[in-house]
């Protein structure tokens, strides 16, 4: 027969385990006996009793912790204001990103115009000698190609022609620039080229072989060619003359 | 374990929506039964004092996780069941060293650590009451907080495991070891009853 364990005996005794075990106790006398002593045992084992309290220990345990019990609700009340100031001043932070964005806005605008003001409109000067220097490039190029071309190849006549005649409408105006800035070189320089560019310009049939010969050699004689460069390399180099001139500068 | 107040519920209600003063019934109504329970596990008055004041500020805090249709009385004293454990678990180095854990070889009995009791003072009673005592200041906190609750507050061991925060196979084991220390060290008394 197999005997009740000391914790089966133990679950029986506080009525808790196996139902059998009631039956085992009652029919095995070594199980009897020592669930027996258990009982002894623990009915000797007294319930240990607390010092007394009276009536007033609730209270005073109350009054012990009362201090240090915050009020329900109150709390998320004192979250919501700090969520209110928090908010406020998030909002206040941002206006015054704002405001500072704007204002910084109208100072960039008052710089501004001032600063397109100083680049924007060149001096008078300066658009007469971009002017200029166009016009010597254009020219350059223009005595360049007269001076190579061949006199009885009426192909290579006509363009140089066209040229001539826009060249010489042009060249009226550079004449009065160079007369009201006060450069008599220049003057000079563009009275011959006028003269040049007139004769070039006249209609086809009156620019024969000789004619064109005649203006070669006087376009050389004069040194014309050469006047136009030393000219243009008295103005300041712009964007578009620069192109000009290196692609004359090729030929 | 606890029966539930009749305006438990009602009080609990009045608390989560702003009457602090609710909870000092709670207080006054479940105070008695929580030093009860401290004390039987402690073993010190002031401790279990220490227990009740610890058990209710923490239920205070918890109390919005407490479901309204729980018993508030078992609620609380599980509470104050883990606060003692922890109690016992924080003074258990110092409450060792107030009696000597050694057995006399010849009369094999606990020596109670009270030199000023003379012979004349001890009665029998006083004597097995503070040998018992001795004996439980033995046992591991877990033993005596399970021990107490199943012996002398009549708790299944579900309830033990629940209220220590063990499992219930444990709860068990720890009343067996607490059960078993115990009748070894009261041995004495058994041949002198």
């Amino acid at each position: 027969m197999k005997h009740l364990s000391d914790e089966e005996l133990l679950e029986h005794c506080y009525g808790e385990g196996a139902g059998a075990a009631g039956g085992h106790i009652e029919s095995c006398a070594e199980c009897a006996q020592a669930y027996a002593a258990l009982q002894a045992d623990l009915a000797g084992l007294h319930a240990v009793e607390p010092p007394a309290r009276d009536a007033a220990y609730g209270e005073q345990v109350w009054h012990a912790i009362e201090p240090s019990l915050p009020v329900y609700g109150s709390p998320k009340r004192t979250w919501q204001r700090l969520g209110l100031w928090r908010g406020l001043s998030f909002a206040a932070a941002c206006a015054l990103l704002v405001a500072a964005a704007f204002f910084a806005g109208r100072l960039w605008e008052h710089r501004q115009p001032r600063i397109t003001a100083a680049k924007a409109p060149p001096p008078p000067q300066q658009v007469v000698l971009v002017l200029l220097g166009d016009h010597l490039d254009r020219s350059e190029r223009l005595l360049v190609e007269l001076k190579h071309t061949s006199a009885d190849s009426t192909e290579m006549i006509s363009p140089l022609r066209d040229e001539a005649s826009t060249l010489l409408a042009a060249n009226g105006m550079r004449r009065q620039d160079a007369r009201r800035i006060g450069d008599p070189a220049l003057a000079t320089t563009l009275d011959q080229l006028n003269k040049l560019l007139g004769e070039l310009a006249k209609p086809s049939g009156t620019l024969d072989p000789a004619a064109i010969a005649r203006l070669q050699k006087e376009a050389s004689a004069d040194n014309l060619l050469f006047e136009v460069r030393v000219l243009r390399s008295r103005i300041p180099d712009q964007g578009s003359s620069v192109t000009t001139r290196s692609r004359g500068g090729k030929i | 374990m606890f029966r539930m107040g009749k305006h438990d519920p009602a009080l609990i209600r009045d608390i989560l929506s702003g009457n602090k003063e609710a909870y000092g019934a709670l207080v006054k109504s479940h105070s008695p039964k929580l030093f009860r329970l401290a004390f039987r596990i402690t073993g010190n008055e002031a401790d279990a004092d220490e227990v009740v004041q610890d058990a209710f500020l923490l239920g205070y805090r918890k109390l919005e996780s407490f479901e309204s249709r729980s018993n508030f009385g078992t609620w609380i004293y599980r509470i104050a069941a883990h606060c003692a454990l922890n109690r016992l678990r924080g003074h258990k180095i110092e409450e060792s060293s107030r009696v000597s854990d050694e057995t006399d070889p010849e009369t094999d009995s606990l020596q109670v650590a009270d030199a000023a009791a003379g012979p004349e003072r001890l009665i029998l009673s006083g004597e097995i009451a503070a040998m018992q005592e001795t004996a439980m200041l033995a046992l591991t906190p877990a033993e005596r907080a399970a021990f107490v609750l199943r012996h002398m507050e009549g708790c299944t061991t579900e309830e033990i495991a629940l209220a220590l925060g063990m499992e219930p196979n444990a709860a068990k084991q720890a009343v067996f070891r607490a059960v078993h220390k115990l009748r070894l060290r009261l041995a004495a008394l058994r041949v002198n009853r």
